[in-house]
């Protein structure tokens, strides 16, 4: 039963870091209807940086989101601004290669300054977990896991408290009706994808000490990325809370009763369980074009 | 006083609007009236800035409307209920509301003036406020949508097809809204495929086709007019239709 809880409980922890990255993801596809390879590069940028401010610095690698949040803004603004706000208004396809594009980019930069070579970051806590009864939770999952909570809490209360929270909102579920409102689309789709890109950066944080990564790493990332959103709907944010926790504890589950090897594999099972019944994911909402 | 002259506009490579001349003074209730296609929610796109015009000009007393964004427009007074789903259905009817006042967001005083008188005006804002937007029936959402659009008190109020897909009791309650706002002295103009209802409700009729206007004048005399009851009533017009 022990051991049953705390896989539970680790994957909740596994779950909330998961969500964190994938809000990012979701709330620029929700605003901008692009999807954002470039998500998992974000992140590998920041987990690099966050590296590298350890190692010279000693600045804590969770604690060092307070830093890396703010220029994963900024650059996320930049970068709206001067590069994918060009593709506005065409197909989709066009946002992919786009930012997969951005996404080589940053790997190619990233292998010349940093090398094609795993990393982690291993502060003090690194190896040392919490003992509640039967169950050790590890300090790191902890710390990656309030931060996550933290951040998205954050991000709620700026969604619904703030008048531009709700411009994003509003964009995001009907544009024209929005811009008849008085909400100005180019500035609400650069606050929403430097937004998601500080969420990169919190998480960027968190997954240096949890994961080792190398440049590449971020085909891997933008994989489950991309499942959790498509799992919970894209564009919906409560769906890819849900559909990270089911990834997490669809890891921890199998890997505590099957084999570490399948335990992302059934992630994919799940996700292909759930779309045979509903397409538009968990939370997503059904396209017809007889509506749209 | 609203003016459009001359005005052409239109989607991709062809001009739906072809040399479209408008008038709206204040305090009254145009109705557009037309087939499929003539063009009339076209021209409402232009006013409200959704659409830019080609060539004319759209004025609201000395002011150039055409080529400002719509929210420029708004800041002018004119606000704009859309054909259909103009919600945020994943929102309160609260929030869709208030969202309507977006431009004046940061004098907060004022904001919750606005919506109190709104919610006094339209009860069903206050009594459904906690409501998801996205629950509502088709009457209901009509209503709010016109509420969201007074968050700015309006000097001209655009209402694309208030009538579509309502059943005649919410029919009833947009209509004395509508009627109701204008003796309080809001400008109005409406795009009605419901040609009695439109004409009805109107001060004056504007009939559109291909992207023209074809007459003009009171509402009673379009509605009267022998050209549109053949064009529209069967042969016969809309008051003699009453009289049957």
């Amino acid at each position: 039963m022990a051991q049953f809880v705390q896989a539970v409980v680790l994957g909740v922890l596994i779950g909330g870091i998961y969500a964190l990255m994938a809000s990012g993801l979701t709330l620029i596809f929700g605003v901008l209807r692009i999807v954002n390879i470039a998500q998992g590069a974000f992140l590998i940028l920041v987990a690099t940086f966050t590296w590298w401010l350890w190692r010279t610095t000693g600045i804590d690698p969770i604690l060092s989101a307070v830093i890396t949040a703010p220029l994963m803004f900024g650059l996320g603004w930049v970068l709206y601004r001067f590069v994918v706000r060009r593709i506005s208004g065409q197909a989709a396809s066009m946002s992919v290669l786009l930012t997969f594009g951005i996404a080589l980019v940053i790997e190619g930069f990233l292998n010349v300054v940093a090398g094609n070579k795993f990393r982690s970051a291993t502060p003090a806590y690194f190896e040392q977990s919490f003992r509640v009864g039967d169950i050790l939770l590890p300090k790191a999952q902890v710390y990656g896991f309030l931060a996550a909570v933290v951040v998205l809490g954050g991000l709620y209360l700026l969604l619904t408290r703030t008048w531009a929270g709700r411009a994003i909102r509003a964009t995001s579920q009907n544009p024209s009706a929005a811009a008849l409102v008085g909400i100005g689309a180019t500035a609400t789709a650069a606050l929403a994808f430097a937004l998601g890109s500080a969420s990169a950066g919190v998480g960027g944080s968190i997954l240096s000490v949890l994961y080792p990564f190398f440049p590449a790493s971020h085909y891997d990332w933008i994989s489950r990325l991309l499942g959790i959103v498509v799992l919970g709907g894209m564009g919906s944010l409560p769906g890819a809370l849900v559909g990270a926790l089911v990834l997490g504890l669809a890891e921890t589950l199998t890997a505590t009763y099957g084999s570490l090897q399948w335990s992302t594999l059934v992630f994919y099972l799940v996700i292909m369980a759930v779309l045979l019944v509903r397409p538009q994911g968990l939370f997503g909402a059904r396209l017809r074009e007889d509506v749209a | 006083m609203l003016t459009l002259e001359n005005v052409t506009a239109g989607y991709g490579g062809g001009d739906v609007l072809q040399g479209v001349d408008l008038t709206c003074a204040p305090g009254t209730v145009t109705c557009i009236v037309g087939p499929n296609g003539a063009g009339k929610s076209t021209v409402l796109k232009v006013i409200s800035g959704l659409l830019r015009c080609r060539t004319g000009s759209v004025s609201l007393g000395e002011t150039r409307l055409d080529g400002l964004d719509p929210s420029r427009v708004l800041a002018l007074g004119i606000t704009q209920v859309p054909q259909s789903q103009a919600l945020f259905p994943g929102m309160t009817v609260r929030e869709n509301v208030q969202l309507g006042g977006y431009l004046i967001r940061r004098d907060r005083k004022l904001l919750a003036a606005r919506y109190a008188a709104v919610c006094e005006r339209i009860p069903l804002v206050a009594s459904r406020a906690g409501d998801h937007a996205g629950n509502l029936s088709g009457g209901q959402r009509r209503m709010v949508e016109i509420a969201r659009c007074l968050m700015l008190e309006p000097k001209l109020l655009l209402l694309d097809e208030p009538s579509l897909g309502l059943d005649p009791q919410s029919l009833a309650g947009v209509a004395g809204l509508i009627r109701s706002l204008n003796e309080g002295g809001t400008t109005m103009l409406l795009v009605e495929q419901n040609v009695r209802l439109g004409l009805g409700l109107a001060t004056h009729g504007v009939v559109m086709e291909g992207g023209r206007v074809r007459l003009t004048g009171t509402a009673a005399a379009v509605r009267d007019n022998p050209e549109m009851a053949a064009l529209y009533l069967g042969g016969t017009s809309a008051k003699e239709t009453q009289r049957g």
